[in-house]
């Protein structure tokens, strides 16, 4: 029964290298000058260049970006988290009134709807409100989640047992009370999944902000606007890729049974 | 706890909000779409800023200039000054009524008539109406490298024949006779150009318009010469871009870069003492060099700033900014004088005004010709090519009736 | 019921309508006219939409996302599982490895896609070139599987332990063992990825910018960069909506007929 498969072990250290050898190629690359970019791009750097990233942090102005980047991607999960939830919990505790079950189908049918469609008239509009800036694109980041994270939060709510929120309403609590009191700390584990999932597509994403941002740049942003400015300075590029990779590869690494219990729960649910 | 973390956020959302300008100064919107010409522009602005102590400009340079362009002008957000290639969007835009009419400012004075003649040409929104300035014209030249020339006892080239021999001769030699960067599309179009604007009737693309032409029937020639030369390339011609084409040709890797000068400035800041050369293509006895509008200079129609916009311009278009910007970029000023001492090979094109405009400014944009002129290039099949030029070229303009 | 759970789903149906529906409406209605985006615009009806038709640029792009997105989701699949189902085996290190093969998920596709150009480019130029379609695949697997292993390990996790002692006893090998008690109990997991992957998939971009950028030629141009290209750089905005739209409806057809099949096929 505790007999352990090194076999498998082994064949899947093996395969585990296909995600490894391209990070380790990144930072190594990240570390070199440029001459010593020669054979199989795998050795050591013979000599630690730290320049590199000296100067791609002043030439993308990496402190702004990545305090842009932060900003958003903070903002917009604390208040998908607490405006998600709550809308969700509302569906959820009236799912057979026709009207709240057709909010349902309204909110998750918009996973299907291709960006394109809604690019241009989302830059025009979010230009004439004045929220072509980070206000605008945290309220997008809230506001485009609701779609699938509805569709997490209520298929969670509905398995809470109405028994706990009767027992609240006795004592003589209202609907909002009930809501903040009791469900949203037993919603915990869920807002722990949804919470990653936005981070994740905030700090990510490449498409939103750079149509809908007219003087602010994310850390991805940056890379595509610098790209013909890195020139072919390779070192200085992947010293910049690896700057912008970094502040999530390190919470990774602390956070990560978490994040994946997180986003084990999620699929769970889903 | 959930109030508290909404307090925070609204404080965090203030102060980036309210973090920039803190002085009373005119901050101008500057669109620059020439990521080779960024620092030169830094250091313009720095000079402009001192002589204007109340204006600070800010230069937005982005890939995929064009497109971002459009997305603003989605945003009604025209930029306050721009500078823009002059090439297909920028008629566009001009004739949507974009940009400012220079016709009656004293500033479009200074620009010699016949360069401003082609930018016009491309699109005004009124009749007559100066809807840009032309502030660097550009040449597209076969650039050489000399000690390479020099070293296989090799001539620039004066005719077809002549190229040819040389390409032989720097192959047998064991050199890269041209460096070709596939990776990066359009680096096929000059090429494209420079054999298209001789070898192709002068009154193709009014024929082609109204019917009575196509490129099946005029193009044959230029897509054979074309053939040709990319045939003398370097095998990873696919995996190199525009950047890496630079670079290989300032290390020496090649004996000719069929690019424009406005990729000089860009190799000889990676190699200051290179020595390179350059020729018009020579595809036919006589042949016309082709030049365009490299920067365009203009500004909103109706810009935020209106007369701090205007002193930014002004101070662009005199006569030694754009020779010093001339003369830093390789390009040639649109002013009657000659320009910069590396081009002085290509100059009796302008003095002899042997001139020819772009003739892909003429293909709308949606024909996507750098993509077709991609695939013609890894596959060889001319007639292909061609045809699918006609018919994307007919169902464009089906769609714009 | 309480008057409160109205106040609770309100501002999020104002704020949805404005910014999605509004937006999707306006779609439609710039889709049946000639707008480049910006300044004046006619109405021309189904124009469009007839114009779509006779592209064969537009077919070219539907044929190549397609091949894209059949090869990268059964690719995905096949190995999200594969690795799913010996990491939730008897191995070592099994937290580790799974925090490895979960990286590509939380990194930039942009940033790994300029990170993947220079590799091919230097290695396998090919990738970029003639076979320039498989480079778009390796990427977009590369970073999909690490996903979808977490799916199936959440679906691995709710088969009971003594399922599969009951058919070791019954001597099945391992294969049989798979094929008649995991994925029978794992079935619906494998729809939800096959169904979610394809619509991903089918929605390429970011990949295709920092890879190739459609190209050599138009060989890698997806149906959503070729909407971007061709409405901002080309100006056909209202032409390239419509586009678009079509799409959206090709995405809901696709995606409806998936589950129904894959559906009926769990139920066998």
């Amino acid at each position: 029964m505790t007999r352990v498969n090194w076999w498998l072990t082994g064949l899947l250290a093996a395969c585990s290298l296909t995600v490894l050898v391209p990070l380790y190629f990144t930072v190594v690359t990240a570390l070199k000058s440029p001459d010593q970019l020669t054979g199989s791009g795998l050795a050591l750097p013979s000599e630690i260049r730290w320049s590199n990233f000296a100067t791609a942090w002043e030439l993308t102005g990496y402190p702004r970006a990545a305090l842009t980047s932060a900003l958003i991607t903070v903002s917009a999960v604390l208040l998908t988290l607490l405006t998600n939830s709550l809308v969700a919990y509302a569906i959820a505790r009236n799912m057979e009134r026709r009207l709240f079950k057709g909010l349902y189908y309204y909110f998750v049918s918009a996973l299907f709807v291709p960006f394109p469609i809604i690019m241009l008239p989302v830059v025009k509009q979010t230009s004439m409100l004045g929220l072509d800036n980070q206000a605008g694109l945290i309220l997008l980041y809230v506001v485009y989640g609701l779609a699938f994270n509805i569709f997490l939060y209520v298929g969670y709510i509905r398995s809470i047992p109405v028994s706990l929120e009767e027992a609240a309403r006795v004592d003589g609590a209202g609907t909002w009370t009930v809501f903040w009191r009791v469900i949203f700390p037993l919603l915990a584990p869920m807002n722990a999944t949804v919470g990653i999932l936005t981070f994740l597509w905030a700090w990510n994403d490449f498409l939103l902000p750079l149509v809908v941002l007219s003087e602010a740049q994310t850390l991805p942003l940056v890379q595509y606007v610098f790209q013909s400015q890195f020139n072919t300075d390779y070192t200085v590029a992947f010293a910049s890729y690896l700057m912008a990779l970094a502040p999530v590869l390190i919470v990774y690494v602390f956070a990560q049974r978490w994040v994946i219990s997180g986003v084990l729960r999620g699929s769970v649910k889903g | 706890m959930a109030r508290s973390i909404a307090l925070l956020v609204a404080a965090a959302l203030f102060a980036s909000s309210c973090g920039q300008d803190p002085g009373s100064a005119v901050t101008l919107d500057f669109f620059q779409f020439k990521p080779e010409a960024v620092k030169t522009f830094d250091r313009i602005i720095e000079e402009f800023e001192r002589e204007h102590p109340g204006v600070r400009v800010v230069q937005r340079h982005v890939p995929n200039a064009e497109t971002a362009l459009r997305t603003r002008l989605v945003r009604q957000d025209v930029p306050d000054v721009l500078t823009l290639n002059g090439a297909g969007v920028f008629g566009e835009l001009a004739a949507a009524g974009v940009f400012h009419d220079f016709s009656r400012d004293r500033v479009a004075q200074v620009v010699n008539p016949p360069v401003q003649k082609i930018l016009n040409d491309l699109g005004t929104f009124g009749r007559g109406e100066v809807n840009g300035l032309p502030f660097a014209s550009n040449a597209n030249v076969v650039i050489y490298n000399k000690d390479l020339f020099a070293r296989h006892r090799v001539e620039p080239p004066r005719s077809w024949a002549e190229l040819i021999a040389a390409a032989r001769t720097f192959r047998a030699a064991g050199v890269t006779p041209f460096y070709l960067t596939l990776k990066d599309a359009w680096t096929a179009l000059p090429t494209f150009n420079a054999l298209a604007a001789n070898l192709a009737p002068a009154d193709f693309f009014a024929r082609r318009r109204a019917g009575l032409a196509t490129f099946l029937s005029a193009y044959p020639q230029v897509t054979e010469k074309l053939k040709e030369l990319y045939s003398h390339g370097q095998p990873d011609r696919l995996s190199r871009g525009y950047d890496e084409g630079n670079r290989a040709f300032a290390e020496g890797r090649a004996a000719m870069y069929l690019q424009g000068s406005w990729a000089i400035p860009a190799i000889k800041g990676l190699e200051p003492a290179f020595e390179l050369g350059t020729f018009a293509l020579p595809a036919v006895q006589d042949q016309r060099l082709v030049s365009g509008v490299d920067v365009a200079v203009t500004m909103a129609r109706e810009p935020r700033h209106p007369k701090e916009a205007m002193a930014f311009v002004e101070y662009l278009m005199r006569p030694e900014v754009m020779k010093a910007y001339a003369e830093e970029q390789v390009a040639i000023p649109p002013l009657r004088q000659a320009g910069s001492p590396v081009l002085r090979e290509v100059l009796p094109y302008f003095e002899r005004g042997r001139l020819a405009g772009f003739p892909d400014h003429h293909i709308p944009l949606a024909v996507q010709l750098e993509r077709l002129l991609q695939r013609f290039l890894i596959d060889g099949d001319s007639r292909a090519f061609l045809a699918e030029l006609d018919s994307e070229w007919d169902k464009v303009m089906e769609r714009r009736s | 019921m309480s008057r409160a759970f109205y106040w609770m789903v309100l501002p999020a149906f104002v704020l949805f309508f404005v910014f999605h529906t509004v937006p999707v409406l306006q779609g439609v209605y710039y889709s049946l006219t000639d707008s480049p985006g910006y300044g004046e615009h006619a109405f021309v009806g189904l124009r469009n939409y007839v114009n779509l038709f006779k592209d064969d640029r537009i077919l070219d792009a539907y044929l190549f996302t397609f091949q894209f997105a059949v090869v990268a989701t059964i690719l995905t699949n096949v190995i999200a599982l594969a690795i799913a189902v010996g990491l939730s085996a008897r191995i070592r290190f099994r937290t580790a490895l799974r925090g490895i093969f979960f990286i590509p998920n939380v990194l930039a596709i942009l940033i790994v896609g300029y990170i993947f150009n220079y590799l091919f480019s230097n290695y396998v130029p090919v990738l970029l070139g003639e076979l320039a379609w498989i480079g778009v695949v390796v990427v977009a697997v590369w970073q999909a599987v690490a996903f979808n292993i977490i799916i199936y390990l959440a679906g691995l996790q709710t088969i009971p332990e003594d399922l599969h002692e009951a058919a070791r006893i019954d001597g099945a090998g391992s294969w049989r063992r798979f094929r008649s008690v995991v994925f029978p109990l794992i079935a619906p997991f494998f729809t939800v990825n096959m169904v979610l992957s394809l619509k991903n998939f089918l929605q390429v971009f970011d990949h295709i910018v920092a890879l190739t950028n459609g190209g050599p030629g138009t060989a890698t141009t997806s149906v959503s960069l070729l909407i971007y290209t061709g409405g901002f750089q080309g100006g056909e905005y209202a032409y390239q909506t419509a586009n678009a739209i079509v799409y959206f409806v090709v995405i809901v057809l696709v995606s409806i007929f998936q589950l129904r099949i894959l559906q009926r096929r769990e139920q066998l």
